[in-house]
């Protein structure tokens, strides 16, 4: 029975329902597919891979009958190939409008973060001015939408987010493809396999054919053969993975394979905790647990790596606090440390300037004046704007209205 | 000009221009005296206390002492919680410290201040020991710091240490009442404890407060406007922060944290002492409960200077103080 498909191919989705979860994304995208006045032109599908975007373009087009003309990564994309391509099939509509078989073509790009290094140099420019003078609706997909580079990208389209598919359907599908190639699985198997892709449906359908198709049973002892699938987990890929975990293995796990810096997990686990957990005691544990990792973080200093096992280990216990309490929140990225100190370091510069001209006046250090001078002098300089210790203490007027109106916003 | 420009400040305004003047530390005026009776030996010194009992100006009135109305140009004032690294030391202490004054008078030698000397880098006091030794003959240091333990042991045997304690409530009631003489403003007895009280043995944060509630109504001062002046100047974002922590907003109390190190500028410990302050002034805590609560403050200051990261230390403090709220059922609103 074994045939020369693979099974991906065989089983790609040919309606638009039969694209694997994500509801919302689908119904935004045939939304915007079918909608006569677009408020954008185009639209950047985004999400991790193996999820459905291509799928969806494709199984959407051939409902709707658009023509696909399609770039993808493996294709150079200098400014020149993108223009020799793109630009005859957007600026010819017209043509197609006699045949009544199709509504129209649709430009695809396909993995657009590809869009760098030298070779690609102008590739992001090209496809932007590509898609202002498209007259075809242009799609776009990505993995991670974040890039620095793809950010202008974000302003000349509609945004639609792809997430993991569940494991349930996705192992209701796996459940499918056996009853269809007449292979016994056991539901345990397809359960790890269904875990082991992290909801990529691509990979899941990879790993069933590779571990059942000789044999057409399938248990779970054979799962072991399945190797880790190490793809690029980013920050919010990881968030998700740990603060959903149902256990502390699962949740470390995912720490593991993250591609994140640790300090900026430190920080966004410990940021995300309050929406996490509602619960004040739970809170209160989990953050004790953040304590500890840093405190980890603190003792490994620039060369103890070795104990980077431990702090983990604290941070996925912090996740884990109470798996049954999980329900899906947004998550805050980047660190709002990062955020807070970059938006406040002029206000923070002007304080110091103002400490520095107390500490010169009243022999006392910047770090004193700002605990022991600065409250008080500002309460003198409330009552009384014009006071002569302003002016003894060389404080211009920028920094008195400063120092005066500090505490109110 | 800048010499007799009169000061504003209170602080400086009333600060003593000479030993005699000194509030309190009686022990200590009266050895140093010794010493400056022949200033030709007088030792290295090392001023060790907490904030506020009178060390600057002990420092200040001896170098008035030494050189007379010119002892600006004979002293070199660094502070080494600004400028603390080595390379001062290096550049600015070590050219200032080789030329003496040989020629002027008995006194041969110039004075370096190094207030918050305890804020030094180890490899710059290492440096500045060297030094205090090549210098000897031409320059006299008088250390300053909270915590004479911080100092390295090499500098500790170089110093003759003077230690000041918490100064005696009754003597700094007795000077904020002749200042409120000289300012001529009403202070009622009532409101001058209280403010020494608030104070702890600080002069100098007593003689801020002194200044600003007199600002405050026009030079009448009762206890109410003491308490409405402290409950004002301790950072209010640090009391609004600690409230709601305490009535179980923990995403509130982390944006005003955030406020804090942002717009401030202020460290983690000194958010958590600020803390420790505000937590005992807070009406609704009963004893216990303030006790229990400075337990957990203390563990989670260790921590800040065992971790890597302020803010997080922070945040798992005010989420302590939240689920405690909870226990106790919501304080803060109680």
């Amino acid at each position: 029975m074994k045939d020369n498909f693979l099974w991906v191919e065989k089983y790609r989705p040919k309606k638009i329902a039969e694209v694997l979860g994500n509801e919302d994304a689908k119904a935004a995208f045939v939304d915007w597919l079918k909608s006569k006045r677009r408020r954008k032109k185009a639209v950047l599908l985004y999400g991790p891979p193996g999820v459905g975007k291509t799928a969806l373009v494709n199984a959407a087009s051939n409902e709707f009958g658009f023509t696909i003309i399609e770039m993808n990564a493996s294709d150079t994309r200098t400014e020149k190939t993108i223009m020799k391509i793109a630009g005859p099939a957007t600026s010819f509509v017209a043509l197609d409008k006699f045949s009544t078989e199709t509504k129209g073509s649709l430009l695809f790009l396909d993995e657009v973060d590809g869009v760098f290094g030298k070779e690609d140099r102008g590739g992001i420019g090209a496809i932007i001015r590509t898609v202002e003078e498209s007259l075809i609706p242009v799609v776009m997909a990505a993995n991670d939408p974040d890039l620095q580079k793809l950010r202008p990208l974000k302003k000349v389209c509609e945004l639609i987010r792809f997430r993991q598919v569940r494991l349930p359907l996705l192992i209701a599908m796996l459940k499918r493809i056996c009853s269809m190639e007449h292979v016994e699985a056991e539901f345990e198997a397809l359960e790890r396999i269904a875990q082991n892709s992290g909801g990529d449906v691509r990979s899941a359908i990879n790993d069933l054919q590779s571990l059942a198709e000789e044999e057409r049973v399938l248990r779970l002892q054979d799962t072991t053969r399945l190797t880790p699938r190490n793809r690029n987990i980013g920050m919010f890929e990881t968030l998700k993975g740990v603060f959903s975990a149902r256990s502390l293995g699962e949740a470390a796990t995912m720490l593991n394979r993250s591609n994140a810096d640790h300090d900026d997990l430190l920080l966004s686990i410990s940021d995300n905790l309050p929406l996490r957990y509602e619960d004040p005691v739970d809170l209160s544990v989990a953050y004790d647990l953040v304590s500890r990792a840093d405190v980890f973080r603190g003792r490994i200093g620039a060369e103890n790596w070795h104990l980077l096992r431990y702090f983990y280990n604290f941070l996925a216990e912090a996740a884990t606090v109470c798996p049954q309490s999980y329900r899906p929140f947004e998550f805050i990225f980047p660190p709002i440390r990062i955020i807070t100190l970059f938006w406040t370091k002029s206000k923070r510069m002007a304080v110091d300037g103002i400490c520095a001209k107390i500490g010169a006046r009243c022999h006392v250090s910047r770090r004193t004046a700002k605990q022991e001078f600065l409250p008080f002098v500002k309460i003198v300089l409330e009552k009384e704007k014009s006071n002569a210790i302003a002016s003894w203490l060389r404080l211009n007027t920028e920094e008195i209205d400063y120092l005066t109106k500090m505490n109110k916003f | 000009m800048g010499l007799d420009e009169e000061a504003l400040m209170w602080v400086e305004k009333y600060r003593p221009k000479n030993l005699d003047e000194i509030v309190d530390l009686h022990d200590v005026v009266a050895s140093l005296k010794a010493f400056l009776k022949t200033p030709r030996t007088m030792p290295h010194l090392l001023l060790a206390g907490l904030p506020g009992t009178g060390k600057t100006t002990v420092a200040l009135c001896i170098a008035r002492q030494l050189f007379g109305a010119n002892w600006k140009t004979f002293t070199l004032e660094l502070n080494a919680s600004d400028e603390r690294g080595i390379d001062t030391v290096r550049d600015r202490i070590k050219d200032f410290s080789r030329y003496g004054r040989t020629g002027f008078g008995d006194v041969p030698f110039v004075l370096i201040m190094l207030d918050e000397s305890d804020q030094m880098t180890g490899p710059a006091q290492t440096a500045l020991r060297r030094i205090m030794e090549t210098s000897s003959r031409t320059c006299r240091f008088i250390l300053i710091c909270n915590y004479s333990g911080k100092i390295i042991e090499p500098i500790q045997s170089r110093c003759a240490i003077f230690r000041f304690s918490k100064l005696d409530k009754k003597a700094m009631v007795e000077h904020l009442k002749s200042i409120a003489k000289k300012e001529c403003i009403s202070l009622s007895a009532e409101a001058a404890e209280s403010i020494v009280e608030y104070s702890e043995g600080d002069l100098r944060h007593a003689i801020n407060a002194l200044q600003t509630a007199a600002v405050y109504r026009d030079g009448v001062i009762d206890e109410k406007t003491v308490l409405q002046v402290m409950g004002e100047a301790s950072p209010r974002q640090v009391q609004l922060m600690l409230n709601k922590a305490l009535s179980g907003d923990f995403i509130e109390a982390r944006k005003l944290m955030y406020d804090l190190m942002g717009l401030y500028g202020f460290s983690g410990s000194e958010i958590v002492r600020q803390m420790q302050r505000e937590l005992l002034k807070v009406s609704y805590l009963s004893p216990e409960e303030k006790a229990d609560l400075t337990n957990i403050v203390g563990e989670y200051d260790f921590r800040l200077t065992q971790g890597a990261s302020n803010d997080i230390q922070l945040s798992a403090l005010l989420a302590q103080f939240s689920k405690f709220a909870k226990s106790k059922g919501k304080l803060g609103e109680r």
